[in-house]
């Protein structure tokens, strides 16, 4: 499923580029990560919480910057598992930041997330509509430490 | 895992309040094929099958029933008093899944998981149906409308469980109907239309629609009702219901039918539903 935001942050591109590409910024603007660990070479492990009502788990990521172009786009790629592999989750992400005038900021991510497992089962379309959710939430908290 | 069989609706709550993990067991349909796949374990199940309150459908002062948490839906799909207005909560029971599982499953359970695709909560919010919550410490009766907050979400805080299902007296002459769309007999709905109206002359005097499966709780416009009001819910009345209620609408992409898919059903079977209440009015 592709997963795909545009966001305005109210802060010039240099200083967002520098606050996206910080672990420690970023891990608590994202709904449920607990830690992040920076494992070298543009690889991080994170440890996020997901749950839709009465389910809850934990997603152990790990998330590796292919790419990058500083100011204005990198090139993610995620793995993990929850549940002791109960489920797993690929996705591909591109993201990217561009100068929207007056001193502002547009963030545009894409991501193609792949999860096969019992999360699968229990249907593609609930977490479509959970992912998005989440994905809002992550822009509100990222603008919001962003702009500060 | 612990298993609790409480033989009152005090004891239940103590169990459950003591213990935030435990959850309480009513048919167990969802619940129970929940914990084979390993989606949810509870510390404890605390069963409900020994409290007589839960087991009763009574008629209320106010003209109303008060539908036990767990009556199944095979016995609402059998009950004779849930007719004129109410008659759309039997159909929905009735359409539910298959034999098997209406045995099993109940009202207080499915309306406690709060699957915006299953049959009773949009039934139940076109019925302006009201939940009764219990806890620990008191009982309230939340708006069917109100109850349903998210995917799989409640307004059920910690330590509470449903109790009861409360519905109204329906105005006069009121009938119901459960337009329910789906792939196969006896799947979730791919869209589903609950009604209750009545007719006056001609013209629509009262009308509640709400749509299940339609977003992430049951959908319900009052400003599309009011299209329909004084009308003779006719095809240009439905028109422009439906447009106000597509507008509402924020379904899911899935195997039972796309998000544009499941738009497109909604005028067809609200028309639909409008004309088989107005059908089965006595």
């Amino acid at each position: 499923m592709i997963i795909e935001e545009t966001f305005t942050v109210d802060a010039p591109l240099d200083h967002v580029w520098e606050c996206i590409r910080d672990p420690a910024f970023v891990a608590p603007c994202v709904p449920g990560c607990q830690d992040v660990e920076d494992i070298g070479n543009g690889a991080y492990r994170a440890a996020v919480k997901v749950g839709i009502g009465p389910i809850k788990t934990m997603f152990k990521l790990e998330i590796e910057v292919l790419e990058e172009a500083p100011p204005g786009f990198a090139r993610i790629a995620t793995r993990g598992q929850e549940g002791t592999n109960a489920s797993r989750l690929t996705a591909k992400s591109e993201l990217t930041l561009s100068a929207a005038g007056d001193g502002e900021t547009k963030v545009h991510y894409k991501s193609d997330v792949q999860v096969v497992g019992r999360l699968a089962k229990f249907g593609l379309g609930i977490m479509k509509k959970k992912a998005k959710a989440l994905g809002a939430e992550f822009a509100e908290n990222f603008r919001v430490a962003a702009e500060s | 895992m612990e298993f609790h069989q409480p033989a009152n609706l005090d004891q239940a709550l103590a169990l459950l309040a003591a213990d935030p993990e435990a959850r309480p067991l009513a048919g167990g349909a969802t619940l129970v094929a929940m914990m084979n796949a390993e989606l949810v374990a509870p510390s404890a199940l605390v069963s409900l099958r020994g409290i007589d309150e839960l087991q009763t459908i009574e008629e209320t002062a106010e003209g109303g029933l008060r539908i036990g948490a767990m009556l199944s839906h095979a016995d609402l799909a059998g009950e004779a008093r849930l007719a004129g207005g109410h008659y759309v909560v039997r159909q929905a029971a009735a359409g539910i899944a298959h034999p098997a599982v209406r045995n099993i499953g109940t009202i207080g359970g499915a309306v406690a998981h709060g699957d915006p695709s299953s049959d009773l909560p949009a039934a139940l919010v076109a019925a302006d149906a009201a939940i009764e919550v219990t806890g620990p410490s008191a009982r309230r009766a939340v708006a069917a409308e109100d109850f349903f907050v998210d995917y799989l979400t409640t307004s059920l805080a910690e330590g509470e469980m449903v109790s009861a299902i409360l519905l109204p007296a329906q105005p006069e002459g009121a009938v119901g109907h459960y337009e329910k769309f789906a792939r196969v007999h006896g799947d979730y709905a791919t869209l589903s239309v609950a009604v209750v109206l009545a007719m006056k002359s001609g013209e629509c005097s009262f009308v509640r629609v709400a749509l299940g499966a339609a977003g992430p709780t049951p959908v319900r416009v009052p400003d599309a009702e009011a299209r329909l009001l004084g009308s003779a819910l006719d095809a240009q009345a439905v028109r422009a219901a439906s447009a106000l209620l597509i507008k509402a609408c924020d379904p899911m992409d899935d195997v039972r039918g796309s998000a544009e898919y499941r738009l497109m059903l909604v005028p067809r079977l609200l028309a639909r539903a409008l004309a088989a209440a107005q059908e089965g009015a006595p």
